[in-house]
């Protein structure tokens, strides 16, 4: 009886995670049937799932005309400037919440995490101005700087560290290590797992950030991927097949990156979550 | 080598006082045992001379050098943690030469050392390997052997030992011990384990609350307590206690009443106490004797057999006395000398194998054999 049970709910739960899977993976599917469509194809009034006639056009018209090319550049070097730097701060910042004792550290640390309250919108209008202040609208610096202060990562790592026994810094600090060599040579390999799921997400989020280069770029030669195809989407009219093709290439990258990392990160946030070491 | 000076060191977590004021001298050389019931300060006061906690009050000298503004790397010492706190992700060659690394010795020098060290504790074959790829006790070894690379004029050790099995603890005492003597290097051991306490120390220093009880020889501190204290946390089963009064002093030999009226002698210098003042009377388990109740020459304290323990080499009998708070343990011999769980029992000790504690818990001086007539116990 108990075992038929649960032959049942494992039934339904393996029926439920397809219809999920599927709803999910739906318009990724059909962004890539679109775009394996002859543009006329899109238009039409038949209704096919798959195209009539299978053509990578689409493809070679997005990478040929536009700045697609540009765009990715911009979008990676962006990324990874973000990431890296991102990481960097939150580190540090998390290291010494975490691990040192100086006067007015828990009110730094409430003050980073009552950044948690104020939504990025409310910051753009000073962000651009200080940004404008700067000159640095249209710059790499201006598309990267206000990204890289990320109190929920600094969060995660001081909870990391937190849970890492003291003896490791103890041990380094008697070995010779300063705080930033304990840092970099005991803590940061000890947390190799979370650190890379951190730096995956934070690639990710930056690589799809749309508001931030919205208002700080003006320049066809400065946009990222997210705000170039809305530059797609103005040159082409509505060439649907087009359109999804650069979403697809805009996109690629990213998702290569996470398959190639996602054991890593998986391994992160069950460290982060103290489910497994 | 180098000396450890130690004068009135004061550590306080607020208005929290862990550490009240220790004066200490650790000789060149020496190995030195701090022990103590948990909290009592010791390793917070192996941490001070480490450079891992600052102190209140005090001064600390290393070799003859104030060494409280000196970094911990600068101080010419070596810890070993409880955790052995090896980095997971280097392999041990790498976490023995990591000290090495970061003071920039050449690399021919740290694989050198590292080789020596492992020679001398017998994991050369281990130092490709990553921590956890290795046993317990590798770990351990592993750890001595990244403190031996320093070179340090003071070894540090915060109860090393307390991760490992009995048989392995055993084992690694006695290397500790030729370690030791290998290497002559001043030595300071922290340990709530008695038995590390008395097999590894030349010096033991017992801590409670904050302070030092007593400082000696392990042998000192066995026959020659400072005080209750002392007394009750060296040696196992603990040294029996009991509560009695101050009835007279004759020659050499003192007096006492027991709770439950029975009369004991102790060859103790009770004359600075006033006869009826309270005391405490305390017998090892070793010095006492199991005799037939029924006996009508023999005298002793009475009291009914309560429980018996086998343990193989020994045999533990407790025995219940009426007015004690607690069961007094008795070490016999075999366990043919052992009455049954019941039989009522006289207990009998030589007057010069018992200590008497005045009301303050500090032990009264002891009389040697020499200076006192022959007593029996009532």
């Amino acid at each position: 009886m108990n075992s038929r049970s649960n032959v049942g709910w494992t039934v339904i739960g393996v029926i439920a995670a397809v219809v999920l899977a599927a709803l999910w993976a739906a318009p990724l599917l059909w962004a890539l049937s679109t775009a394996l469509r002859p543009e006329l194809e899109t238009v039409s009034s038949d209704f096919h799932w798959l195209p009539q006639t299978w053509t990578l056009d689409a493809f070679a018209r997005t990478l040929a005309a536009g700045n697609l090319v540009r765009w990715l550049f911009n979008s990676f070097l962006v990324a990874l400037l973000v990431t890296v730097i991102t990481m960097a701060i939150s580190l540090m910042a998390a290291y010494a919440f975490s691990q040192l004792r100086f006067r007015g550290r828990s009110l730094l640390f409430g003050i980073a995490m009552l950044s948690f309250l104020l939504p990025f919108e409310a910051l753009l209008v000073p962000l651009f101005r200080t940004m404008h202040q700067l000159g640095l609208i249209n710059s790499y610096a201006g598309i990267v700087l206000p990204q890289v202060v990320a109190p929920v990562v600094i969060y995660v790592f001081k909870q990391f560290f937190d849970e890492i026994p003291a003896d490791f810094r103890e041990a380094a600090t008697m070995d010779g290590a300063g705080p930033l060599r304990v840092l970099w040579s005991v803590y940061l390999p000890i947390s190799g797992n979370i650190v890379w799921a951190m730096a995956i997400v934070t690639f990710i989020a930056a690589w799809n950030n749309f508001l931030w280069p919205f208002i700080i770029v003006t320049s066809n030669d400065m946009m990222t991927i997210p705000l170039g195809l809305t530059q797609t989407y103005d040159a082409f009219g509505v060439r649907y097949a087009q359109l999804m093709a650069a979403a697809l290439l805009g996109a690629m990258p990213v998702a290569l990156a996470y398959v190639a990392f996602q054991r890593r990160v998986t391994q992160g946030f069950l460290a982060a979550s103290g489910l497994k070491g | 080598m180098a000396s450890v000076r130690l004068r009135g060191i004061r550590k306080n977590y607020g208005d929290n006082p862990v550490i009240k004021g220790v004066d200490l001298d650790i000789e060149d050389g020496q190995f030195v045992v701090f022990v103590g019931p948990s909290g009592c300060g010791k390793s917070t006061l192996l941490r001070i001379i480490a450079g891992l906690e600052d102190v209140s009050e005090g001064e600390l000298e290393i070799g003859g050098r104030p060494s409280l503004d000196v970094a911990p790397s600068e101080r010419g010492i070596a810890m070993v943690f409880q955790s052995y706190a090896l980095y997971p992700h280097m392999t041990v060659a790498e976490n023995m030469g990591f000290a090495l690394k970061l003071a920039k010795v050449p690399k021919a020098e740290i694989a050198e050392r590292v080789q020596r060290a492992a020679g001398i504790l017998q994991i050369a074959h281990l130092l490709d390997r990553k921590p956890k790829a290795l046993s317990g006790g590798q770990r351990q070894r592993v750890a001595i052997g990244r403190a031996i690379v320093r070179k340090p004029e003071v070894f540090l050790f915060d109860e090393p030992l307390s991760n490992l099995d009995a048989a392995l603890r055993a084992q690694t005492r006695v290397e500790l011990a030729r370690l030791h003597r290998e290497l002559a290097t001043t030595m300071v051991y922290v340990t709530h384990d008695q038995v590390e306490a008395m097999t590894l120390g030349q010096k033991i220093v017992v801590f409670n609350g904050g302070r030092i009880e007593q400082v000696g020889t392990p042998l000192e501190l066995y026959e020659r307590p400072a005080n209750l204290f002392v007394a009750g946390f060296l040696g196992s089963p603990r040294m029996n206690f009991l509560a009695a009064s101050l009835v007279g002093e004759e020659g050499a030999i003192a007096s006492v009443r027991l709770e439950n009226g029975g009369l004991a002698e102790v060859a103790a210098d009770a004359g600075s106490t006033a006869v009826g003042a309270k005391v405490t009377l305390g017998v090892r388990p070793e010095h006492l004797r199991l005799l037939r109740a029924e006996s009508s020459t023999a005298e002793g304290i009475r009291g009914t057999v309560s429980l018996v323990e086998y343990l193989g080499d020994l045999t533990l009998a407790y025995v219940q006395v009426e007015g004690a708070a607690e069961l007094v343990a008795v070490k016999c011999n075999s366990a043919a000398q052992a009455p049954a769980a019941g039989t009522p029992v006289l207990l009998a000790f030589d007057p010069f194998h018992a200590f008497l504690f005045g009301a303050d818990g500090s032990a009264m001086p002891a009389r040697a054999r020499s200076a006192a007539a022959p007593a029996v116990s009532h």
